[in-house]
Parts: structure tokens; C-alpha cells; sequence
């Protein structure tokens, strides 16, 4: 019962993980340009003069350090077997540096920023749906849906700059960019916490802003169908509160596709918030993939794809897991 | 004395589209008096009010269903209540499930599908109990179960694990754990086959013999009435055309409606071709004027197109609403 529909999942998430990890090894091999030969005339080009046989000696050591050594076959075994180690290799913009270390250094900042600002606008979302919901004719549920449905359409970078010249510049309550103050000393300091928060404030706030009503409209939606079902009816009918409805009838039965969505997102938190991050120049994944791409450096590209798809499918996965749990009528089948 | 008092109910359906109001006078003008500890029974073809008026009379009224006019008072022998008059929400919310209860439509979605039915149960004792200790809970509802001939093991069941006659037997032991003086039952066997729907009735027998409430039985199956009710109304188009003693009604039916609803329902031996109303009932946002039935009605007189008739009694304890009755009042 429990394998049966355990197995099939855990079979499609391999098989995900595998085509997706797969395509990042084939497409920057079907590109023109050759990482080792760029490499090497980088190196030349900075006026190093190198003998030829030290050329090779390098070519083949590059060839090694890429994983671009011997026939396809064989580079896909190394490729696999590194990446099972953890090893991304080196990043070619900021040569030597490995990938994995660019990567743990950016992405505490985008999970930060990306969790709590997903959180934030789920909970919020979610909580104000289900009360528009409950109480339909106040005014506060036809604001809400109006301004939800208002600022839903404004671009990230849109909003991202209204903050920015209104509370960075107008009014220099917060920091224009970066994730932290120069002077401030890294760790688990009041100094560096409080500096923390504030280079945090305006790109979580601009994007609670903006995600707050998607959560919002898909709550009300779902909620006001579960609030015409008989159930809820019958339950009034009955003299339950007015709050315990909300909760275990209306809340409970809406819940799923909140959940999954969230869920969903949590696997997203992987791939950084491009435009956001750029916007407040803020040291996340988004950021450095934004870099990456600039500077052409294929293997930090991978590297995060890798990140997302891991993350997603993981996301997908535990979506499958959960929902069972969420509506007792979809059994592990 | 009655439990149940109801005078001159109306009940509108209004709505507003592009500026535009439309009313559906689903409930328009009815009286009617419930005895304690009867049986009442009102039927009628469906849509032509029955669950309205139940809304109504059991004060679960939110847009777009308003009360415009009438009065809906119980006479509990310890209290005596207008539910009309009762502010909204907390005072309505005291009474329900404890002093009148509902039985809805056999049907899937009654029960909560992310809820066990034990956590339904909890779930009423507490409004109205406070939150009962564990002990005293499973008292409460062994109790009432064993009475009722259900099994315990029910308890720990989701609905969509129970059959269709079985969700409804657990609904009409919800809606009846806490002993309600007056059980309303909307079609309660309605959508379940016709061995269920006896099991069902049964078991209604089966309270109301333990209980000792006041039932207000509505459905369209007059078989069903004929079973149970002490009492029987038929409605029409929003209004009350007749109402009697079950007996006086089956065997001496007076307003041309019943007498053709009757005709309609096929008889033990009978192999003659049934005949049912010609027509449809109204719409009820154009009622037609004078008296409702008049265009179906084979003894249609002038009149009748414009002058409504009263429900007035014609024997004791025998109301019709009929121009021909004039005479024998
Ligand atoms: N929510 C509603 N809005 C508008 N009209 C309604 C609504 N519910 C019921 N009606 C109308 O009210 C009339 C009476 O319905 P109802 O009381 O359910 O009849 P019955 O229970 O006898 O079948 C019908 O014409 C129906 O279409
Ligand atoms: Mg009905």
C-alpha cells in the first residue's frame, strides 16, 4: 500500500534528477566555444608567455580540472562521480575558486531573504484570504481584493525601485544595497544582526508586497467554493463558532493547494530571486547567476541549475508525500 | 399548546443583477402550528419552497435569503423564543443542534471529508456542552449510539469510508445527540435506495420514541408521509394549499392540488395509467395571479385568476386555501 504508492514517486523523482542533471552536462557541450581553449588564451592573452609543451601540460591539467577529459562517455562518468562527491568544479570567471564554495557563500543570503519572505507573504495571504472569506460583505474584504488584484500585475523591479528611491533615497531610512554594512563585523553580533535586518527590510518587503495577493486570491478563491459546500451549512445549522468553522471547515478544507503552492516555492528558494536580488544588489543565488551568466562561466551556471533542480524536484516530491496527510480522501495508493 | 407557532411567513430570495432586483417568493405568506411530540409533515413538488421555509423557521437566514414579514415562535416549556427577534450569530448559535435540530438531504458532503466522524461529534458536544472530558464524551455518544443501533467502530471512520445510508444514519445521530426538542429533517431520504430509506425511517421512529421530540418532516414522497406523519401539509408555489390529519388527507383530500398529487401515486393492485399534474409548478419570481394552481387546475373557475384564496378550515382540524371550499365553510 505504502510502496505502492511510495515507489512510483521515488522512481519519477530519480528519473527527473537524472534527465535534468543530465541535460546541464549536454547542453554547454553542444555550444561553439571550448572552456579549456578560452581558458588558455585568457592566460596567454594577460601576456604570459608559455612554451608549448608547458601549453600542453596545462591543457591537459585544464582538461582534467573540467571534467572534459577522453570521449563523452567517459567526461559523463567523471561528471557524475564529481558531482556525487560535491564537487561542481572551478569556476571560470573567478578561477580557481570551486563552484561549491561561490555557491555556499551566496546562498544563505538568498534562502534568508527568499524563506522569510515567502513565509511572510504565505502566512499573510493565507490568514487574510480565509477572512475575507468568513466575513464576505465588509469593506475589508472588497479592499483587500482590490488592492490585491491592483498590485499584483507591478513588475519586481518596479516595485523594487519605488522602495529603493522612496525609503533609500527620499526618505534614507534603509540601505540602497548589499546585504550587510561594510564595517559591520560578520557572526552573531547585535551590530551585524541589526545591519542584517535593515539591508533585508526593503527586498523582502518589496516582494511580501507583491506576493501577498497571489496567496490572497488563490485562498478566497478555493475558500468561498468550500464555503458553499453542505458541510459548512450543516455545521451552522448545528451552532458550532463562528471560529471553529473557519478554522477546521473552511481553513482546513482549503488548505491543499496553499500547501503545495508553498511547498512548491520552498523549491524555488534554490534558484535565488533574479530580479529582486539585482535590484538591491543583494549577495544571493539570483545574483550570482546574474554574474555568471555576464562573465560566461558555464560551470557556476550548472552548479545552480543543479541547486534548482535538486531543489524543485525535492519540492515535488514532498508535495506527493504530504498531500495524503492534507486530504485524507487521496489515500497512499 | 403548540411548540412551533408560525404566522405569516415570507420568505424572499433577493438578488441584485446589473442594477436590476429579482425576487423568488419562495416562502409568501405561511401560517401553520406544530404540536409538541407530533410528527408534522409538509410536501409539495420540489422547488416550490419547502426547504426555504425550513431556513426560515430555523432562523439559518443569510443573503440572499430574507425574512419580510412573520413571526416564528417556540414555546419551550421552560422558555418561550421569537427566533426572528433573536440578535444573529450567539443567541441563534445557543438554541441550534440543542433545542432544534436539522437532518439534511441524505447526501455525500453533509459530514466534513478532512474530519473523523468522532472529531463531528466533538465537535458539537463542544459548542454547546463546553469542552467535555474524554470519559464523560464517550459516555455521551456510546450512549446514543447503542441506542440508535450504530456501531462504535464508526467513530474513527473518515465519511468517504462509510456508505451512503450509513453517513446518513451518523448524521441523524449528530444532529440528534444532544436531544433536541424539535428535529427539522429536509429530505432525509431523499438520494439513498429504498431499502436504506426504510432503515432511515426507522430509525427517525427510533429517536423520536426515545427522545420524545417534535418532528417536522419535509419531503416530496408522500409514501414517506404516509409512513411516518401524524400530520401532513402540502404546499404549492410558495404557499400552503392544504393541511390535515395524515389519515383525513389520504382518504379525503379536498384542494384539487393534493387530489392530483395523490392521483400521481401508484397504488397496490391499481394497473390503471397514473396521471400526473399537466404543466409545471410556477416559477415563483412570476407567480401567477389570484390563486396559484389555477392554470394547472382542472376545476379552474373565473374567479380564481384573480382572487387568492385563504387557508381556512373546512373541518376540524382540516385547512384548505380553495374557492370551492366557500360553501362548506
Ligand atoms: N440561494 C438561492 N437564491 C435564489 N433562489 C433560490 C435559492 N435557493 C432556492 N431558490 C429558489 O427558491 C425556490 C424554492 O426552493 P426550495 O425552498 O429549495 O424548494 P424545495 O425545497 O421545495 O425544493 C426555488 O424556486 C429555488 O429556485
Ligand atoms: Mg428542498
Amino acid at each position: 500500500m505504502l510502496k505502492k504508492y511510495l515507489l512510483p514517486r521515488l522512481v519519477q523523482y530519480v528519473t527527473v534528477m537524472l534527465i535534468g542533471i543530465t541535460m546541464v552536462f549536454i547542453i554547454p557541450r553542444l555550444l561553439p566555444s571550448d572552456p579549456v581553449e578560452h581558458q588558455l588564451s585568457r592566460m596567454t592573452a594577460q601576456g604570459q608567455y608559455l612554451d608549448p609543451a608547458a601549453v600542453e601540460d596545462l591543457r591537459a591539467s585544464l582538461e582534467e580540472l573540467y571534467g572534459l577529459k577522453g570521449g563523452i562517455l567517459q567526461q559523463y562518468i567523471t561528471y557524475w562521480k564529481r558531482l556525487l562527491t560535491g564537487n561542481l568544479g572551478p569556476s571560470f570567471a573567478q578561477f580557481p575558486t570551486p563552484v561549491t564554495q561561490l555557491i555556499r557563500t551566496s546562498l544563505p543570503w538568498t534562502i534568508g531573504l527568499l524563506l522569510t519572505s515567502l513565509l511572510l507573504s504565505w502566512l499573510i495571504g493565507t490568514t487574510l484570504g480565509v477572512v475575507a472569506v468568513t466575513y464576505p460583505n465588509s469593506v475589508f474584504a472588497k479592499v483587500a481584493a482590490v488592492l490585491a488584484m491592483g498590485i499584483r500585475p507591478i513588475p519586481y523591479y518596479i516595485m523594487a525601485l519605488v522602495l529603493l528611491i522612496l525609503f533609500a533615497f527620499v526618505f534614507p531610512i534603509f540601505p540602497m544595497a548589499g546585504g550587510y554594512s561594510m564595517g559591520a563585523r560578520m557572526g552573531f553580533n547585535a551590530r551585524f544582526i541589526f545591519s542584517l535586518l535593515r539591508h533585508a527590510f526593503l527586498p523582502v518587503t518589496s516582494m511580501v508586497v507583491l506576493e501577498v495577493g497571489g496567496w490572497f486570491l488563490q485562498m478566497r478563491n478555493v475558500a468561498s467554493n468550500v464555503v458553499e459546500e453542505e458541510y459548512v451549512s450543516y455545521a451552522e445549522a448545528m451552532g458550532l463558532s463562528r471560529l471553529k468553522i473557519m478554522l477546521h471547515y473552511i481553513t482546513r478544507n482549503a488548505i491543499a493547494p496553499q500547501i503545495t503552492g508553498l511547498a512548491l516555492n520552498l523549491g524555488f528558494v534554490f534558484g535565488g530571486a533574479l530580479i529582486t536580488e539585482i535590484a538591491f544588489s543583494y549577495p544571493g543565488m539570483g545574483y550570482l547567476l546574474y554574474s555568471a551568466i555576464l562573465a560566461g562561466d558555464y560551470n557556476l551556471i550548472m552548479g545552480i541549475n543543479i541547486f534548482s533542480i535538486v531543489g524543485v524536484s525535492t519540492a515535488m516530491l514532498v508535495i506527493d508525500l504530504i498531500y495524503p496527510l492534507l486530504d485524507p480522501r487521496v489515500r497512499y495508493q | 399548546m403548540p411548540i412551533l407557532d408560525i404566522r405569516g411567513l415570507k420568505a424572499y430570495y433577493i438578488t441584485r443583477k446589473y442594477g436590476h432586483a429579482s425576487r423568488v417568493r419562495a416562502v409568501d405568506g405561511v401560517s401553520f402550528q406544530v404540536k409538541k411530540d407530533e410528527i408534522y409533515g409538509i410536501a409539495g413538488e420540489s422547488g416550490c419552497g419547502k426547504s426555504t421555509l425550513l431556513k426560515a423557521v430555523s432562523g439559518l437566514i443569510k443573503p440572499p435569503l430574507q425574512v419580510l414579514e412573520g413571526e416564528v415562535v417556540y414555546d419551550f416549556e421552560d422558555q418561550k423564543l421569537s427566533i426572528l427577534s433573536l440578535r444573529e450569530d450567539r443567541q441563534r448559535r445557543r438554541i441550534r443542534g440543542v433545542r432544534i435540530s436539522l437532518i439534511p438531504q441524505g447526501s455525500m458532503s453533509v459530514l466534513n471529508p478532512v474530519r473523523r466522524i468522532r472529531e463531528s461529534f466533538r465537535d458539537i458536544i463542544d459548542a454547546h456542552l463546553g469542552t467535555v472530558d474524554e470519559a464523560r464524551f464517550n459516555d455521551i455518544v456510546r450512549t446514543h449510539l447503542d441506542a440508535l443501533g450504530l456501531d462504535w467502530s464508526v467513530m474513527h471512520a473518515f465519511p468517504h469510508q462509510l456508505s451512503g445510508g450509513m453517513r446518513q444514519r451518523i448524521t441523524i445521530a449528530l444532529a440528534t445527540i444532544l436531544k433536541p426538542d424539535i428535529v427539522f429533517a429536509d429530505e432525509p431520504t431523499t438520494a439513498l435506495d429504498v431499502v436504506v430509506q426504510r432503515g432511515v425511517i426507522q430509525l427517525i421512529k427510533k429517536i423520536k420514541r426515545e427522545q420524545m421530540n417534535t418532528v417536522i418532516m419535509v419531503t416530496h414522497d408522500l409514501a414517506v408521509h404516509a409512513n411516518l406523519c401524524d400530520r401532513l401539509a402540502i404546499m404549492y408555489a410558495g404557499k400552503m394549499v392544504e393541511e390535515a390529519d395524515v389519515d383525513a388527507l389520504f382518504s379525503n383530500p379536498r384542494h384539487p392540488y393534493t387530489i392530483v398529487l395523490l392521483k400521481s401515486l401508484p397504488r397496490l393492485g391499481d394497473r390503471s395509467v397514473r396521471t400526473s399534474a399537466p404543466g409545471a409548478p410556477p416559477s415563483l419570481v412570476n407567480v401567477p395571479s389570484g390563486c396559484r394552481f389555477h392554470p394547472r387546475c382542472p376545476e379552474a373557475m373565473e374567479r380564481c385568476r384573480s382572487e387568492d384564496p385563504e387557508l381556512v378550515e373546512v373541518e376540524k382540524g382540516h385547512r384548505v386555501a380553495c374557492l370551492l371550499e366557500e360553501g362548506s365553510r
